[in-house]
């Protein structure tokens, strides 16, 4: 760098240090009283159930639509099949109009139409202006009712799906991630991942199949916030799926994942600067009651940004990492706890080795009173935040009612994270949390570690064959 | 800074939006009242009450496009430091420590000295060279025994702490090549801790934990260009495209940033974080009043700073195409660039009417030609670089990014883009696509104003920016005004093989398990 007179810029700054105002470390605040709007709650008479709150503030209409089913109900030589359907819901052409018109009369009018497949739920979005709320809501209504499945379209979508299965280990992030499922969900649906043999299998008679099977107003709850009344919305529900049939079928479950991998390290080769590295297990459902505890364990472990042990000593301290952190993510079937982070080549195993020391030392001796405050702090004064927009309002509740909650279940989690104990953190801490038994994905070029791989368990590379 | 405060005075505008067309979006008002404190730092307010909370957004009109030659990243860093608390937040005892970041300053200076003398030293006095190195180790010895002495004072990430325990949400900051923003989502009756903590980092920086804090950009850089086969390649594009320019460097350059030092932050920071170039939007659940009141009570005392130069650099003409290749492991992949305008251009309308019909959705005529018909990309998108909504502040390119099939040569590909660029030049726009574009920004200005950051990116920015947030709504009026010659002129006039340059992703394998 160039070479300067060195003033010393910031000893100066301190003498000259004016007196504050209001110091905000000191600040305090009353706890915010605030009762969402509640959204109105009904089933029409093919039985999905719609959640509405009226919302004048834009000229805008937001319509969702959630389905039991998913990617984790893919059949295990049909893996993608879910999202396939998904996808050709929106683009093969729905009612009368064929593919192209459909991209076109909504492309005209701004509107848009999302449609994908989740592991344990379907969802389709269509947002648009108000004045073409009958344009779009007729769309979308086609769409889930008289898909046309157009057969070009199909092939199209069904050979860029398989180029992209061939780009699928190009990025390293994407790539350790799906390692990471694919392996701690051994011989479980979370862990599949499409093929380019499972795309082969997928006809256009398999997405009809699947569509007639999940696509079904009684298996089904829409969310909808906008610009209109309830009794206009009930009208032109009426309007566009008073004639949709029951499709009276149960959808079950998929089963239960239980651990079926070798802990260890699982070695993932790849010419790169940087090793991708993320690491933990199976961990929860998402109806656990020990779920409230272990969101705030976890908040003071590695989720809650820099408040947290593991940013704090790996980022902040050691400068080893730019995206350190650690994640709950709990599903129906069985969840998953991991914690990740990217450094630079020669430093994969102190920083391996700091993640393990950090959760095995949370797992022996618990958090701190302190860190349990900050982490309850944060997760109940930001809790007004799932209610700053009419569509997370409404969307929220469909969710939860999807996923088998109880109506008042963020309520109930608001209450339950307020009960949370240091002892009920530090009893979750060493009940879950498993260091001994993670899988360690690595992703990177291990000749420039700086400590051999099997420091951490034993070593399985992982083959990068694009089957 | 310090001393009585002068007397304010409020020039309050209010204005509404209103669009323009007699529709139903003439029901959309968003009442937006605008003041600027004697020093010049200008507010924008949207009060919004449907929930209580609220977003603040400061944009500050430097980016990296002001950084010099040898402190590449000093901008992006800096934002880095912005995070580190003040010499209130942060720290036990300020004084003690800002002793210590001397001393850890003039070890680094030592270091840096010690490794050019290296080079000579292995040149002529070979035998010196063992002795040398040693010493460089024993300056980074110190360096770490000064960084763990710091410690005692650090209150770490205290600033984080602050707002998160307070329920903050979205709390970022994004560097940019004209603009730095600083952003937080906040429970409304928090506002007075949100102009507390803000304009504390604003008058008191402090720089703590530097050192690794560089480190972390390092990783930061190696996560998101280096091991980003796509990234990679808009890295050569950019380099490519400008020779001249600032906005040639994608991202900062390691060897740059790594040597960067406290008192380069300080003099960007000085020189550039000046309340007339600082701009504020607060949107949400807020009085006016009590944020004029606070505005007053927080920032009014920064004093106005001397206005900096402004960046003199014209990217020369472009004498001729031109073309890189990159070998990464990854697929292929084609980026094409051509020269375009800068914000305040009479072109720029135009140009991003052009960018839609090019690029916006499944109907637009890229994606329908090169995805849907000829089956030749597995994707193509466009965009502008750097890209802000409005345009950029100097002219900057307008991007090309496509993704071909299996089998498919980029050769194929190139050619089926210049067809259809061609036709732009050549055929005119029909009423029927013309008006999809404008229905379509019509629909993506309304759907802006749903988040409150939202908004506040906007207003803030546009203020920022062109020096009045109306520009918005002009824009969106020039857009409206825009017709099928304005877009042959401009296609015909930009999109020639002389104003391209063309990157190419060719694949190297070297992965797979060993």
């Amino acid at each position: 760098m160039k070479l300067r007179i060195v003033i010393l810029t910031l000893v100066l700054a301190a003498i000259s240090l004016s007196a504050y105002a209001v110091n905000p470390r000191d600040m305090k605040f009353p706890d915010l009283t605030f009762n969402p709007p509640e959204p109105t709650r009904f089933v029409t008479d093919n039985g999905t159930v719609v959640y509405f709150l009226e919302d004048h503030q834009l000229p805008v209409m937001s319509v969702s639509i959630m389905f039991h089913g998913g990617s984790a109900h893919d059949p295990a030589d049909k893996i993608g099949l879910a999202d396939i359907t998904a996808t050709l819901l929106r683009t093969g052409g729905a009612g009368k109009r064929s593919a192209d018109q459909v991209d076109q009369d909504l492309d005209f009018v701004g509107a848009s139409i999302n449609s994908q497949a989740a592991s344990d739920y379907l969802a389709m979005v269509m947002k648009c202006l108000k004045k073409d709320i009958d344009l779009g809501m007729g769309i979308f209504a086609d769409m889930l009712q008289h898909p046309l499945f157009d057969t070009a379209k199909v092939s199209i979508e069904l050979s860029n799906r398989k180029d992209a299965i061939r780009r699928q280990n190009d990025e390293p992030g994407m790539l350790t991630r799906r390692i990471f499922y694919e392996t701690i969900y051994t011989g479980h649906p979370y862990g599949y991942f499409p093929t380019l043999a499972s795309t082969d299998n997928i006809t256009r008679d398999a997405l009809m199949a699947c569509h007639k099977e999940y696509y079904n107003p009684d298996n089904a709850v829409m969310s909808i916030t906008g610009d209109m009344t309830l009794s206009e919305l009930k009208e032109l529900l009426n309007k566009y799926f008073g004639q949709w049939p029951k499709g009276n079928k149960a959808i079950t479950p998929p089963p239960m994942a239980t651990m079926q991998y070798k802990p260890g390290v699982y070695y993932v080769r790849k010419d790169i600067n940087q090793a991708n590295i993320r690491m933990g297990h199976l961990i929860m459902t998402d109806k656990n009651p020990d779920r409230h505890a272990m969101d705030v364990l976890n908040f003071a472990l590695g989720g809650g940004g820099f408040t947290s042990r593991l940013t704090g000593q790996i980022r902040t301290s050691a400068g080893l990492a730019y995206s350190i952190g650690s994640y709950t993510f709990y599903r129906p079937e069985m969840g998953s706890f991991f914690a990740l982070c990217q450094t630079k080549a020669e430093t994969m195993g102190q920083a391996t080795q700091m993640m393990l020391d950090i959760i095995t030392k949370v797992k022996d001796s618990g958090i701190t009173q302190e860190e349990m405050d900050m982490a309850k702090e944060s997760l109940i004064n930001s809790f007004v935040f799932n209610f700053a927009t009419p569509d997370q309002i409404v969307d929220a509740r469909a969710i939860m009612e999807i996923g088998g909650f109880p109506p008042d279940q963020m309520k109930k989690d608001l209450e339950a994270y307020k009960a949370v104990t240091l002892a009920d953190c530090n009893r979750v801490a060493a009940k879950y949390l498993e260091p001994k038994n993670m899988a360690i994905i690595v992703t990177g070029a291990k000749e420039t570690f700086d400590k051999p791989l099997d420091t951490f368990g034993p070593v399985t590379d992982v083959p990068l064959d694009i089957k | 800074m310090k001393g009585s405060l002068p007397k304010l005075i409020w020039p309050i505008l209010t204005a509404v939006f209103l669009t323009g067309a007699a529709s139903a979006q003439d029901q959309m008002q968003i009442p937006v009242q605008q003041f600027t404190l004697p020093n010049g730092m200008t507010f924008l307010v949207a009060e919004r009450h449907t929930a209580p909370v609220f977003a603040g957004y400061i944009s500050v009109a430097v980016g990296s496009a002001y950084e010099v030659r040898g402190d590449i990243g000093s901008a992006h860093l800096l934002e880095h430091m912005m995070f580190k608390g003040s010499q209130n937040i942060g720290t036990t005892n300020y004084p003690a420590e800002a002793i210590l970041m001397a001393k850890e300053d003039s070890v680094w200076d030592k270091i840096d000295r010690a490794r050019q003398d290296l080079i000579y030293i292995r040149l002529n006095q070979p035998e010196k060279v063992e002795t040398q190195q040693k010493y460089i180790d024993s300056l980074k010895t110190v360096l770490d025994t000064l960084a763990a002495q710091s410690s005692q004072y650090v209150v770490q990430n205290e600033f984080d702490r602050i707002y998160t325990r307070n329920g903050a949400a979205e709390f970022n900051a994004m560097t940019g090549y004209d603009r730095t923003s600083y952003f937080v989502s906040l429970p409304s009756n928090r506002m007075e801790l949100w102009f507390a903590m803000e304009s504390d980092r604003m008058k008191h920086p402090a720089f703590r934990e530097f050192f690794m804090e560089r480190d972390v950009v390092s990783e930061e850089r190696r996560l998101s260009v280096e091991n980003n086969p796509e990234s990679k390649l808009y890295e050569q594009l950019i380099g490519t495209a400008f020779i001249a320019h600032p906005y040639q460097i994608f991202w900062e350059w390691q060897s740059e940033e790594n040597n960067l030092q406290r008192r380069d932050l300080a003099d960007f920071f000085k020189t550039y974080y000046i309340p007339q170039r600082i701009t504020v939007a607060v949107v949400g659940d807020v009085k006016l009043d009590d944020v004029k009141k606070m505005a007053e009570k927080y920032f009014g005392d920064i004093p106005a700073g001397p206005r900096p130069e402004p960046i003199y650099t014209v990217e020369p003409p472009q004498p001729g195409e031109r073309r890189v290749d990159v070998e990464v492991e990854g697929s292929p992949a084609v980026d094409i660039a051509y020269h375009a305008v800068a914000f305040d251009s009479p072109e720029q309308a135009p140009f991003q009417i052009i960018s839609r019909l090019l690029g916006d959705g499944r109907t637009s005529r890229l994606y329908k030609a090169l995805v849907l018909d000829k089956q030749l990309c597995l994707d193509i998108s466009v965009g502008a670089f750097p890209g802000s909504e409005l345009g950029d502040n100097f002219p900057d390119i307008f991007i090309i990014f496509a993704y071909p099939k299996e089998g498919v040569t980029t050769a194929d590909v190139e050619k089926g883009i210049y067809e259809e660029l061609d036709k732009l030049g050549s055929t005119p726009v029909s009423d029927n696509e013309l008006q999809k574009i404008k229905n379509r920004l019509d629909a993506d200005f309304i759907w802006g104003f749903y988040s409150n950051l939202g908004l506040a990116d906007r207003l803030a920015t546009a203020q920022n920016q062109a020096h009045d947030w109306h520009y918005l709504l002009k824009m969106r009026n020039n857009l409206k005004a825009v017709t099928a010659d304005d877009v042959m002129t401009v296609a015909k006039k930009y999109f020639t093989p002389e104003n391209r340059t063309v990157a190419t992703l060719i694949p190297k394998v070297t992965g797979g398990a060993q």
